[in-house]
């Protein structure tokens, strides 16, 4: 088991925001957390990568506790986190964005390589290496998100809607990069998705959020037949 | 005429220096920390008092003098970053608040410590570099224009070359988002609030021997500083230095050929024209702000 989330609750101030929250994610696996807005999908995300403490629960990765940790501190474990909105750094270059993702790396070397990798996976962003990141469109600013949390080196990949906003076509195309990444370099993803179908198709196993509680989850094949989740989520 | 021209430039020069140093220290500070530095005129004062001390009083050297002025003032810088500013980080007004009462209190310990009489600093050099009978350059105005442009220079190498300069430009840009690249806010706060504090105290320091050194000088060099980044576009580096040489070209000029007070007016004019035309400032862009 890479990560396991055991009865965790998060609130912002003295609101709460998810409450008794229990998954897990397996190597290699694509989780999916599906549901509407306001559910807690992104609150989830947010308190796996320590940018909002847990209120109670625990979380552990790979065996180790990681709840109560700054975000800063989780990203060394190997976890990255590809924020709601991109959220690059628009006034740097593309390039300086992606060696950002490396900031807690010292093996210089491995980073040479793995910005390689990551220029042959998203031949677009090398051709915009030098450009200001701003200038770059939606779907290439999800390809440079992507890219930046790539160059972290995780071993475990936090996805907050990389759909979102995006044209049918590029969300395709995200899509088939989501299953690339997992397959090939066999690395687990955690996906949030309001796009319930496509979060569906590429997930292993899925988790339902409502009002901040899960009382359902499942094998994503198992949960796209399940007439709640058809009825709520996939408008059929 | 020509000569006269030859010297308001040399002036101006020497002029945009010391107020670039200060304005983009200030700058800085702002777009790390989110935190306008009312303090900042009174960061150049203690460098200037660093100077009074070292130099005036205890006859060490000239340049050991302008260091420990620099990393004295840089480490008030980090003592106002842990003690006033990373407190009310959640407070957007909480920084500004503090940083005035945080310049009474230097205000109030250069009087205690020096009284408010002008401090007399030996000059460093007498040497003058002739350029014509009328065109002159005092060597000691030299030492604050070649250190504005090493130390400018070193700061952009240092913001656009070094991981540690992305790691500072990328909270400026994104606070939350540079913690998830593994980005501690803490330090790059302390970076930013100890070159923004050292480029003010260096400021001072080299401009002690030139200037009155009292203990409310810091006051027209804020609002120079204000003017300045205002014009600039705040939180922009390269729109602070640009508007620091307009600036200073523009009021060396006036004060030369009118007076002072003046070039004082027509500075403030400028500002608002530029706040006019374009209310993000010549560098500014609109999402910034």
């Amino acid at each position: 088991m890479l990560l396991e989330l055991k009865g965790v609750s998060a609130a912002y101030g003295k609101i709460t925001a998810i409450r008794d929250i229990s998954m897990t994610v397996d190597q290699g696996q694509i989780v999916t957390i599906i549901g509407g807005n306001g559910a807690g999908k992104t609150t989830t995300l947010r308190a796996m990568s320590g940018m909002l403490p847990v209120t109670a629960g625990e979380i552990t990765f790979e065996g180790k506790r990681i709840d109560g940790l700054p975000a800063s501190k989780v990203v060394a474990h190997g976890i990255a986190h590809v924020p709601e909105g991109r959220r690059i750094f628009p006034d740097m270059t593309v390039e300086e964005n992606l060696r950002t993702g490396a900031f807690l790396r010292k093996d210089m070397d491995a980073i040479a390589t793995d910005l390689a990798t990551v220029y042959r996976k998203f031949p677009r962003l090398q051709e915009r290496r030098g450009q200001r990141a701003q200038t770059l469109s939606g779907g290439e600013q999800q390809m440079l998100a992507i890219g930046r949390a790539l160059m972290s080196k995780p071993r475990l990949l936090l996805m907050d809607e990389p759909s979102m906003g995006l044209a049918p076509v590029i969300v395709d195309e995200i899509a088939e990069i989501i299953r690339e990444i997992n397959q090939q370099q066999g690395l687990a993803v955690v996906l949030v998705e309001q796009n319930a179908e496509l979060a569906l198709e590429l997930a292993d196993h899925a988790y339902v959020l409502e009002t901040g509680n899960c009382n359902l989850n499942g094998p994503a094949s198992e949960l796209h037949e399940n007439d709640h989740v058809r009825a709520a989520y996939l408008g059929i | 005429m020509i000569e006269l021209l030859a010297q308001t430039c040399l002036n101006a020069v020497y002029a945009a220096s010391y107020i670039s140093l200060v304005a983009v220290g200030l700058v800085l500070i702002f777009g790390v920390m989110g935190v306008i530095n009312f303090a900042h005129g009174e960061l150049f004062m203690a460098g200037a008092y660093a100077v009074v001390t070292f130099y005036a009083d205890l006859h060490l050297p000239f340049l050991v003098a302008v260091a420990l002025g620099l990393v004295f003032v840089g480490c008030l810088g980090l003592l106002m970053e842990r003690a006033l500013f990373r407190p009310l980080r959640d407070n957007p007004l909480g920084g500004l608040v503090a940083s005035i009462g945080f310049l009474m209190i230097l205000q109030a310990l250069a009087v205690l410590g020096y009284g408010v009489r002008m401090e007399h600093i030996p000059p460093v050099t007498q040497e003058v570099i002739v350029f014509s009978d009328k065109v002159r350059l005092p060597l000691s105005r030299l030492f604050v224009i070649i250190a504005a442009v090493v130390l400018l220079g070193a700061l952009w190498y240092f913001l656009k070359r070094t991981k540690f300069g992305w790691a500072l430009r990328a909270s400026a840009q994104d606070p939350e988002a540079a913690e998830l690249q593994g980005i501690s806010i803490n330090q790059t706060a302390r970076i930013a609030m100890f070159i923004g504090a050292g480029l003010a105290g260096i400021a001072g320091a080299l401009t002690a021997p030139l200037v009155s050194v009292n203990p409310h000088m810091g006051h027209s060099v804020i609002v120079t500083a204000f003017i300045v980044i205002i014009v600039g576009g705040v939180g922009s580096l390269e729109g602070a230095v640009l508007a620091s040489v307009v600036y200073a070209v523009v009021h060396t000029f006036v004060t030369t050929f009118y007076d002072g007070v003046i070039a004082d007016i027509v500075g403030l004019s400028l500002m608002l024209l530029v706040l006019i035309v374009k209310p993000t400032g010549l560098f500014g862009s609109a999402d910034r702000a």
